[in-house]
């Protein structure tokens, strides 16, 4: 059973956690791998989907062990407005053979299947436990304390010379820890999601798939109702993901319920063709950290690491590869930190260093600008949403016109929305940010 | 309670959530719904309607058993005057699938 002394302890059994769970595991250290829910994933949600770069790294043979709903040969962007949608959208067949490109799961098969990985490594898992503190240690006269372990929920202590937290969005023990800033509104969005189970030929139907394949479709303008944030959705196996989410403080100061949002997105005559007939299986939220550069916390300190979520490690849609990664690196500088026998600071910035360099991290860093222009311009995207219908519009609809006066037209709307000029920036800056999607 | 407003389906048959015996959720001050807070946000941005207002007791219910922990009340709270911690290990909310 359960020993009190590890060689590292990792805080929560989410893609971060586990993956450094695994990969210290691998090189024999010993480890304890603590998830407070029932099982790894029983509280997790995302969109979503997984990237095969990042799960490869990790999971060499992945493709034949994930639980993987379907493999995604199309990305679909719609530019909703009430009544009409512009699309666009890239099918690609290439994705539909090996290597593949990205996966539709479910996390609480994924996250569950990762764990058992790492357990088969040889870590400790230990489910059903919250962690409740840290545990520190004064190590001389001149120096400050080092992390030495985890109390749990009851009293119980575990020691670790190095403790990975992996703990999610909420980053409690970071906080406790003192690593990072106080958290506001403004730099989380907040999702809701159904999954709708409808039988897998009539989704292979509906979504012009044949067996297997999968596609994402991303919804910006109409979902979120002038918040920024988005509509999605996702094909599994035999149940479609359908999200809706915005950033938290709009959300509040606009009045909007996220549950209203995603209700009445359903009843979207664009997408309700798509789910009819389906039956609501699950239903679910979570705020995704959306804070940026400059409000990645501490990521290190004497005896202890922060990875994935808790580390603001977001980045576009890029979440459970960055969470991947970083625990990835976590490992690696675990390992290293072991065959020294130093887990100090200075010997765990090695970590710093690996992240530094990660593609993830460096989009964050150039994405600064963008993030700040929507800050001032919340209704951009919902603009442009707007701008495209409405031209699109013009263009398609047939009267007695002359080709001249229907230009001189779509000039007209575009003017009545807004000046030009704005309508460039937000387009400019929306390509900006979409870089990253 | 459990009505999402104009829509009269309740979301939250779909979802199993293992109440712990004591609540993870405190309002700090309820003074502070009471005199200063006259949106309450709290009733709308949370997914799961964990927080009403009652007018009968001036002050905001928390029925903690609805709660998903998706972790947006402690935030979404202009006065940051929502504790929030997360309930014992293997309570709560719990994704079947």
């Amino acid at each position: 059973m359960g020993h009190d002394r590890y060689d590292v302890i990792i805080v929560g059994a989410g893609p971060a956690g586990s993956t450094a769970a695994k990969i210290c595991a691998e090189s024999n250290l010993s480890v304890a791998l603590i998830e407070k829910g029932e099982y790894p994933g029983s509280k997790n949600m995302f969109g979503g989907s997984v990237f095969r770069a990042a799960l490869e790294e990790i999971i060499p043979d992945f493709l034949e062990k994930a639980p993987i709903e379907r493999k995604v040969i199309r990305e679909v962007l719609f530019f909703m407005e009430a009544d009409s949608v512009v699309e666009i959208g890239f099918t690609s067949y290439k994705f539909a053979q090996p290597p593949y490109n990205t996966f539709t799961v479910i996390r609480s098969r994924f996250d569950r299947w990762l764990a058992g990985m790492a357990e088969e490594a040889g870590a400790h898992l230990m489910n059903s436990t919250l962690v409740e503190d840290l545990i520190y240690k004064k190590e001389g006269p001149f120096s400050g304390r080092k992390v030495a372990g985890v109390i749990l929920e009851d009293g119980r202590k575990i020691y670790s010379d190095l403790v990975i937290l992996a703990e999610g969005a909420m980053a409690s023990l970071a906080r406790k820890a003192g690593l990072r800033k106080k958290y506001s509104a403004d730099l989380f969005t907040l999702y809701v999601k159904e999954l709708i189970a409808l039988p897998e030929e009539v989704i292979n139907a509906r979504f012009n798939l044949e067996k297997g394949e999968g596609m994402n479709i991303g919804m910006v303008g109409y979902p979120t109702a002038g918040a920024i944030g988005k509509g999605g959705i996702w094909v599994n196996k035999d149940t479609i993901s359908i999200i809706v989410g915005a950033y938290l403080n709009q959300l509040t100061k606009n009045g909007l319920n996220p549950y209203q949002l995603l209700s009445r997105l359903k009843e979207h005559p664009a997408i309700k063709p798509l789910i009819q007939g389906g039956k609501t299986v699950q239903y679910m939220s979570k705020i995704i950290p959306k804070g940026g550069y400059n409000n990645i916390p501490e990521l290190y300190d004497d005896g202890i690491i922060i990875t994935g979520d808790g580390g603001m490690l977001v980045s576009g849609r890029h979440g459970t590869d960055a969470a991947m990664l970083s625990g990835k690196y976590a490992a690696e500088t675990a390992i290293q930190a072991k065959t020294s026998g130093d887990f100090s600071k200075k010997t765990l910035s090695a970590y710093e260093g690996k992240i530094n360099n990660s593609f993830f991290f460096n989009n964050l860093k150039v994405n600064r600008r963008a993030a700040g222009y929507y800050k001032k311009y919340p209704d951009a995207d919902f603009l442009i949403s707007k701008i495209l219908n409405e031209i699109t519009y013009e263009f398609f609809k047939e009267g007695m016109q002359t080709q001249e006066e229907k230009l001189q037209m779509m000039l007209e709307k575009l003017k009545q929305i807004q000046p030009l000029t704005k309508s460039a920036k937000d387009f400019y800056n929306a390509a900006l940010n979409w870089r990253f999607y | 309670m459990g009505a999402f407003g104009k829509n009269k389906e309740n979301p939250l048959q779909y979802v199993r959530i293992k109440p712990a015996e004591k609540s993870h959720i405190k309002i700090k001050d309820r003074n502070t719904c009471l005199d200063n807070c006259e949106n309450k946000p709290c009733t709308y941005y949370c997914p799961a309607r964990v927080y009403s207002w009652s007018g009968e007791k001036q002050a905001i219910m928390v029925d903690y058993s609805r709660c998903m922990e998706c972790g947006a009340c402690p935030w979404g709270c202009p006065y940051n005057n929502i504790y929030w911690e997360f309930p014992p290990g293997g309570y709560g909310v719990h994704y079947e699938i």
